[in-house]
């Protein structure tokens, strides 16, 4: 065989590992070295940091919210494309296709609660997680404007449920979504025009379907795709999840930047010799990158990161599913524009707010829930101090965590008196 | 020799004191054009969204004959969403949307009542208890030349204006 024939042999010999090595150019890490450079070299593991603190690891520390979250939004997205194979935005066909989801779509019934559920848990894990971060106080500087983006995704989350919530077409979705227009309807100046945008009429009907149908399916998640991202980006550029103050000062570490270009060290990263090395990969600010020394508080983000993140993902999944298996999501009477139901109630999330409403139409529904959403914007520019930062309950932030403490149990509690003990007439009943 | 490289660097000089304020200036300006069509933009979609027509029921309707409401009668019609009254030879059409959130009312002994959060009116549609802000609606009644009862829902009138039939 000549030496052309060899080495097009070769080639076909070594197609199968070619092709691995195009896909992925780190292999699996066996040193610390290959550990780094498996984080940074794969897009999907690139927003990982190389290195993470032993603290964000700690499922005391976050509870994982945020993570199962993102899980959620996930899992909504994949449930949502495939029901959207099968959905109709028409007032005359929805309810017919929700029926056929139950008779003649296979999965359609699992699909179906896999999709409410994870909405409805979505809503309080985003909540929960916002709560977290307060407690914590990680919203202070230098994260104060991821804080803004969290609120934002929040809001997001809440009106991504709420369009969702009138696509079925039966009653309580059509109650539902008069009483929660009504309310953007309260609004000073704007209010009446907004409702009639959103509604694309006087009353809810067919254009406010099809309007509420685009609004979830392209609209808002791609809206909060975008600011998920940036969101997951903000968490890297401000220092990884907040974390106390160190004690001792260190000397600023020598940055030692080598020549060496990130890409080829990645290739490369399997025949590198032994002993750590790193490329500067980027500025982060407040806590400084260690070159040479390692920070002790901190270990590689492959494997330990990505171990508890795979767990999350497979604790998230499984728990939707166990709950799709045994709970089906509530489908009611086809929509009667003639007989509201007595009491017509708002989605769960917003029963606080239509309590609220039951009080003081403008105060409640616009006044009271804009005072707390502005205070929550611009809290962590006035709340700056350094002191509880990424700790739970901080003697320090006694005050804070107190106030916040009183809005979330008054919120609930409104929420609960909403939801169990309002009756006809939206009358003071006793659930027991 | 020295003159020229100086006569230059002059020119150069006031050059610059020029075009500087002048770069600033157009800078400026296209900064305020990019966001002023950012605005506008963000306004236009908004007159987009709004719609010029709608496709629901029209707000003036005809609602039958005044033979078909017998003196004393307040019969609601729900999917027009009123309620005509007949006192004597007086008709009237009151709204029954609830001016709270937009439920719609029904018909009680005592006027009008609503299901969702329990407001309560007179049989004029004044409010005398719950949380809604203000009465309900009452709406222009008009006679047909076929002889037919006309509601324009556009029309809103002073509460307690009866049409005489």
């Amino acid at each position: 065989m000549s030496n052309e024939a060899k080495s097009k042999w070769k080639n076909v010999v070594d197609f199968p590992a070619n092709v691995r090595k195009s896909i992925f150019r780190n292999p699996l890490p066996s040193s610390d070295r290959g550990r780094a450079a498996t984080s940074f070299s794969n897009f999907f593991l690139h927003i990982q940091p190389v290195r993470v603190s032993r603290q964000a690891l700690r499922p005391t520390y976050t509870m994982g919210l945020g993570l199962i979250s993102f899980f959620l939004f996930v899992i909504l997205t994949v449930t949502g494309v495939l029901l959207m194979f099968y959905y109709v935005p028409s007032t005359t066909q929805a309810y017919d296709r929700m029926l056929d989801l139950r008779s003649s779509v296979a999965f359609g019934v699992i699909l179906r609660n896999m999709h409410r559920w994870s909405a409805h848990a979505m809503v309080a894990t985003v909540f929960l997680h916002m709560c977290r971060v307060f407690f914590t106080g990680s919203y202070k500087p230098p994260r104060e404007f991821n804080w803004m983006i969290g609120v934002a995704l929040f809001l997001l989350t809440l009106l991504s449920s709420f369009t969702g919530y009138l696509l079925p077409w039966d009653q309580l979705a059509f109650w539902a979504i008069t009483v929660g227009t009504s309310i953007a309807g309260y609004a000073p100046l704007v209010g009446k025009t907004v409702k009639f945008i959103l509604l694309g009429d006087a009353t809810v009907g067919q254009e406010a379907l099809l309007r509420f149908y685009v609004l979830h399916v392209v609209v808002l998640p791609l809206a909060l795709t975008l600011l998920v991202a940036v969101h997951f980006w903000r968490i890297r550029k401000d220092g990884g999840l907040a974390k106390p103050e160190e004690v001792e000062t260190e000397p600023p570490v020598e940055v030692v930047v080598e020549p060496e270009p990130a890409l080829a060290m990645a290739t490369r990263g399997a025949h590198a010799e032994p002993g750590r090395r790193f490329s500067l990969q980027g500025i982060v600010r407040g806590t400084f990158v260690k070159v040479d020394k390692l920070n002790p508080d901190t270990v590689f983000s492959w494997p330990n990161l990505l171990i508890a993140e795979l767990f999350v993902l497979l604790l998230t999944i499984a728990g939707v599913m166990a709950v799709s298996f045994f709970f089906n999501a509530p489908l009611e009477q086809p929509v009667n524009v003639m007989h509201p139901p007595n009491p017509a109630k708002a989605p769960w999330y917003f029963l606080g707010l239509q309590e609220q409403v039951s009080y003081s139409a403008f105060w409640g529904g616009i006044g009271v829930p804009g005072i707390e959403l502005l205070l929550l914007v611009l809290l962590p520019y006035f709340d700056r101090g350094k002191a509880g930062v990424g700790r739970w309950f901080a003697r320090q932030r006694l005050l804070a965590n107190s106030l916040f403490l009183i809005c979330v149990v008054v919120n609930v509690i409104l929420i609960v008196i909403g939801t169990f003990f309002r009756g006809a007439n939206w009358q003071f009943v006793s659930p027991f | 020799m020295g003159a020229a490289p100086r006569t230059v660097e002059g020119h150069e000089h006031r050059s610059g004191e020029e075009q500087i304020p002048r770069r600033r200036f157009l800078a400026w300006l296209s900064g305020v054009g990019l966001v002023g069509s950012a605005l506008a933009g963000v306004f236009s979609t908004f007159v987009f969204m709004k719609p010029r027509a709608t496709y629901g029921q029209p707000n003036r309707f005809r609602i039958g004959r005044p033979e078909e409401f017998p003196p004393g009668a307040r019969i609601a019609i729900d999917p027009k969403r009123v309620c005509i009254v007949r006192e004597g030879n007086k008709v009237a059409a009151i709204s029954t949307t609830c001016t709270h959130l937009g439920c719609i009312v029904a018909p009680s002994a005592t006027g009008f009542q609503c299901p969702c959060h329990g407001s309560q009116f007179d049989v004029d549609g004044n409010v005398t208890g719950g949380p809604a802000p203000k009465a309900l609606s009452w709406f222009q009644v008009t006679l047909t030349p076929s002889g037919e009862l006309e509601v324009d829902k556009d029309n809103e009138i002073q509460t307690g204006t009866y049409l005489s039939v």
